[in-house]
This record gives C-alpha cells, sequence and structure tokens, in this order.
C-alpha cells in the first residue's frame, strides 16, 4: 500500500486544485456552489480519517457498555419493554470490547523502515548475483514472491476504471 | 486567449515572416490532453506582397518550470524537426521557430504547421472505420521509424545536443557507454526519488537491467515516445509523427519496446501489422536485417519503464516535498500505479498474472 504521499496530501491536492484551477475559470453561481461543496466534503474527509478507527471502537465499546448500564438502572421494573432492554444487555451487552486500533503513525513509520531493508536486500542480492552465486538468484525469488501480490492488489485497490486521463 | 497573448503570437510569426505586411490570429483554443506540453491550435494569415495564405497551426509551450516532469528544449525540438524534415522522407510537420525567453510567452515555445490527417489512430482498429487502411498506415510507420533509425546520426543532431538532451550524464559514444551511464543515472537517481516502500520494484528493474545488457546494436536517433497517439494518417500513409520532445541518441529497440507496451495498453494492434510482413517488428527486422526478439524488446520495455519512471517519480517527490502546488505530479502516483504489475510480469515476478 502506498503511504507516501499519504491519503491527507492526495485529499489537500484535490482541494488546492479546485482553488487554484477550477474556482477562478467559473461564472456559473451553481457551480461555484457546487466546487466549495466539493471542497467542503472533502475537507471533512480529511478530518474524519485520522480519527475514523479510534472513535468507531470508542463508540463500539461504550454502547456496549451503555447498553448494560442502561439495564442496570432499570433494575427489575416489569413489562415487556423493560424485558426486551434487560434481553440485549444480557446480549449485545456481554460482547468483548474491541481493542484500540494501532497508530496509524507508527504503523506506516515501521512499514518505511521494512520497505529499505527490502530495498537494501535488492542491493545485497545484487552484489551476490554478480559475484555469480547462484543462490542469490533464489533468494531474489523469494523477495519478488513477497512483492507481486502487493503490486497486484495496489493497481486493485487504487487504480479507478477509464480512470486514466491524456491524449485518447 | 486574452489580447496580450496574442499579439505576442502575432509579434512571433512576424519575426519568422519578416517581410509579412499583416498578421492576423483567427480561432485561437487549446487542444486538450497531454501531460506534458501545452498545446493551442489557431490559424494565422500572412500578408505578403499582397498575397494572404492561411496556415494551420500550433503553438506548443512549456508547462510552468514547477510543474515540468521533462526538462526538454523547444529550441532542440525546433531543430530536430527542421533537420528531419530537410534531410529525410519520413513525415513531419514543419517546425517555424521557437522563442526561449520566457518574458514573451511566460515559457518557452515553439509554432510549427498543423498536420493534416487523422490522430485518432484507433480507427484504424477493430470495428473503426479506417481498418482497410491500417495495413498500409502502418507499413508506412514502420518504414518511416526505419528511416529514423537508419539516418546518420550526425544528419539530425549535428551538434550532439540529443547525445544528452535532458543533461543528465548519459555518454552517447558508444552503445556500451550509453547502456552504462544510462544504468548509472538510474541507479545515482533512485534515492532522490518519491521513495515509498512500493517504489523499489524500480530499484529490483535498474539492477536486472544492468545485470542482463543485451547485445549491442547501432545507436541511432530515437523518437523517444513512439506510441500509438503520435502520429497522424490520411489515405493509407502517415501524415506525420508528432511530440518529438523525447527524442534522443539512444538503442533503436527502445522505440520499438514502447510502441509494443503502448500498444498493448491502448488496445491498439500496431505490432500486429502489416499482415503480409507477418507484423511490425517482423517488417522492421526485414528493412534492417536487425533480427530483433520479443525478449529483447521486453527488456527495452524495461528501459523505456525506467527512463520515463526516474523523472516522474523526482517530480512527485517535488510535490509531496511541498515544493509546488501541482495536482498533476499527485496523479501520476496513481496513473502509474497500473504499470508495476507489468513490469513484475516483466521480471519475472512469481504469480503475477498475464
Amino acid at each position: 500500500m502506498i503511504s507516501s504521499p499519504t491519503v491527507d496530501q492526495l485529499l489537500e491536492g484535490v482541494l488546492i486544485a479546485i482553488d487554484d484551477e477550477i474556482m477562478p475559470s467559473l461564472d456559473n453561481p451553481a457551480a461555484q456552489a457546487t466546487a466549495q461543496m466539493m471542497q467542503s466534503l472533502i475537507q471533512g474527509v480529511r478530518q474524519m480519517l485520522p480519527v475514523i478507527d479510534e472513535q468507531l471502537v470508542d463508540e463500539h465499546n461504550d454502547m456496549i457498555r451503555t447498553l448494560v448500564d442502561t439495564a442496570a438502572t432499570l433494575g427489575d421494573v416489569p413489562g415487556d419493554a423493560a424485558d426486551r432492554l434487560r434481553e440485549r444487555a444480557a446480549t449485545l451487552g456481554q460482547w468483548e470490547p474491541l481493542p484500540a486500533p494501532p497508530d496509524r503513525d507508527a504503523i506506516v513509520a515501521a512499514h518505511i523502515e521494512l520497505g529499505r531493508a527490502i530495498e537494501a536486500s535488492f542491493l545485497d542480492l545484487d552484489e551476490l548475483q554478480r559475484a555469480g552465486v547462484a543462490r542469490a538468484d533464489e533468494a531474489l525469488n523469494v523477495v519478488r514472491a513477497h512483492l507481486a501480490p502487493r503490486y497486484v492488489r495496489e493497481a486493485e485497490t487504487f487504480v479507478v476504471g477509464d480512470g486514466f486521463v491524456g491524449r485518447s | 486567449m486574452d489580447g496580450e497573448f496574442e499579439q505576442q503570437v502575432e509579434a512571433m510569426l512576424r519575426g519568422i515572416h519578416p517581410d509579412a505586411e499583416h498578421v492576423e490570429i483567427h480561432e485561437f483554443g487549446p487542444i486538450p490532453g497531454g501531460f506534458s506540453r501545452e498545446t493551442y491550435r489557431f490559424d494565422a494569415t500572412i500578408h505578403i506582397e499582397g498575397i494572404r495564405e492561411r496556415h494551420p497551426l500550433i503553438l506548443r509551450m512549456d508547462p510552468p518550470e514547477s510543474a515540468a516532469i521533462l526538462d526538454t528544449s523547444r529550441a532542440i525540438e525546433h531543430d530536430l524537426i527542421e533537420a528531419i524534415r530537410l534531410n529525410t522522407q519520413i513525415p513531419v510537420t514543419e517546425s517555424l521557430g521557437h522563442e526561449m525567453d520566457r518574458s514573451v510567452f511566460g515559457e518557452p515555445a515553439m509554432i510549427i504547421r498543423r498536420s493534416h490527417g487523422n490522430s485518432s489512430t484507433t480507427d484504424l482498429f477493430h470495428d473503426g472505420p479506417d481498418t482497410h487502411q491500417v495495413d498500409d498506415v502502418v507499413r508506412h510507420l514502420c518504414e518511416s521509424l526505419v528511416e529514423l533509425h537508419q539516418t546518420d546520426i550526425s544528419t539530425l543532431n549535428p551538434d550532439g545536443h540529443l547525445d544528452d538532451p535532458r543533461g543528465v550524464g548519459i555518454d552517447a559514444s558508444s552503445w556500451d557507454r550509453y547502456m552504462d551511464t544510462t544504468f548509472e543515472y538510474y541507479l545515482d537517481n533512485y534515492p532522490k526519488l518519491n521513495r515509498d516502500p512500493l517504489l523499489c520494484i524500480l530499484l529490483d528493474t535498474f539492477l536486472t537491467l544492468r545485470r542482463h545488457k543485451p547485445r549491442p546494436l547501432p545507436l541511432s536517433l530515437i523518437h523517444g515516445d513512439f506510441n500509438p497517439a503520435n502520429f497522424l494518417y490520411a489515405d493509407g500513409k502517415v501524415a506525420a509523427l508528432i511530440d518529438w520532445e523525447n527524442a534522443r541518441v539512444g538503442d533503436p529497440r527502445e522505440d520499438l519496446g514502447w510502441m509494443m507496451m503502448m500498444d498493448d495498453l491502448s488496445n491498439t494492434k500496431i505490432m500486429s501489422h502489416p499482415v503480409d510482413e507477418g507484423g511490425f517488428l517482423a517488417y522492421y527486422n526485414k528493412l534492417t536485417g536487425y533480427e530483433i526478439t520479443e525478449q529483447e524488446l521486453g527488456y527495452f520495455i524495461l528501459f523505456g519503464s525506467a527512463n520515463i519512471a526516474v523523472p516522474i517519480n523526482l517530480a512527485i517527490k517535488r510535490r509531496v516535498n511541498g515544493e509546488n502546488r501541482e495536482l498533476l505530479h499527485l496523479y501520476l502516483v496513481q496513473s502509474s500505479t497500473p504499470a508495476y504489475p507489468g513490469i513484475a510480469q516483466l521480471l519475472q515476478y512469481p504469480g503475477v498474472p498475464a
């Protein structure tokens, strides 16, 4: 998965391009309003992305606690509605809380460090291959076998059908 | 187009035609598409000694320096086009002149004559309207490429500007030096690229190319972006080969490899024609005697991909570093991604589907 540029940098680039290249050419008020709404939505996504996993987990765990606390507060109040509340506390309220999501910055930093190690392996294997070490060919294939599905997956994830622009 | 810009175009044409009594510009407008240069089409009516002639023209302008990906010169491109036009049968449009002074158009620019013919070369294939012309057009395309590759380099490159037009340290004094200094250029620049971990396939490519240098062939002047979108045709002939900005001294297999790759990506079938000659490569081999194999072209697809990947990833690096605000350089990250499985396949990565 590509980490440089970051997703935030890509979205910021779109915002800047709307400002620099599109807004000055728009003289239709509806088009201007649409461009501003696009900018607002993109900025909202930028702000949402860094916190979405953490907040989903936090809210997930707090909903479990809330279901239990709500039923506990009712105590032994009779009736079907109260029974349904206690039933939820006994079922969904017993779910295991989710662990806090890992720190995204730490993941990216570790990913880059390991990527540098793969890069360095290419250089060392090249030195061995040029020295005639046959097993370096096999070792190179190990590295390539790791990378191959990553490239296929990246293309499937990041590339948009018919998204290629340029002279047709 | 604002009036000042129009006046500059007029002034440039007056400089090219000092005997003109009057110059008028009509129907000036941008030509959409193409990443590397900004192009505008217009007609110019030029009055000389009472005679009016209307000329279909193109203004081809460099993008702003911050947005440039390939650092190439309009003056060198102009000189090359004119050398080809005046010394060979290769179809090119006339280049009228160039203006390298940034104070005129904001960036260096050149004016070339607009070619006649159809630029939608996909019309030649599948169920397109011009499929009956395809064998003749591609035959002429191949013959033109052979002529380019077999014309004495000194005829087309008398000043040596195309030995290393990007100024990146290429030594074209021999095939071996050309290849070795190109590998050095790739490898020396790798640490300066936008080094996302996924990019390490480029390092593997550079090292693999260096380990598996193919047999030598005579160096030649190559187009440098020989692909299905870079020619126009009419009446069973190539009307013009266009976009010479990346031309340089190189290995002729670079043009063939690039065409093979772009033919596949463009869903055209240039490499399958002319049918009676067994296809483009067979006909090229018949005319040159080079006996180039498809395996060699695979090598030069990688070589050509490396050649464009270096400036592209340097540009991405500048954008990521915040040196400019160009969306294009971010978009290149996405548009480059489909190339990686193809490169992995050529490098014989295990498990990459065909």
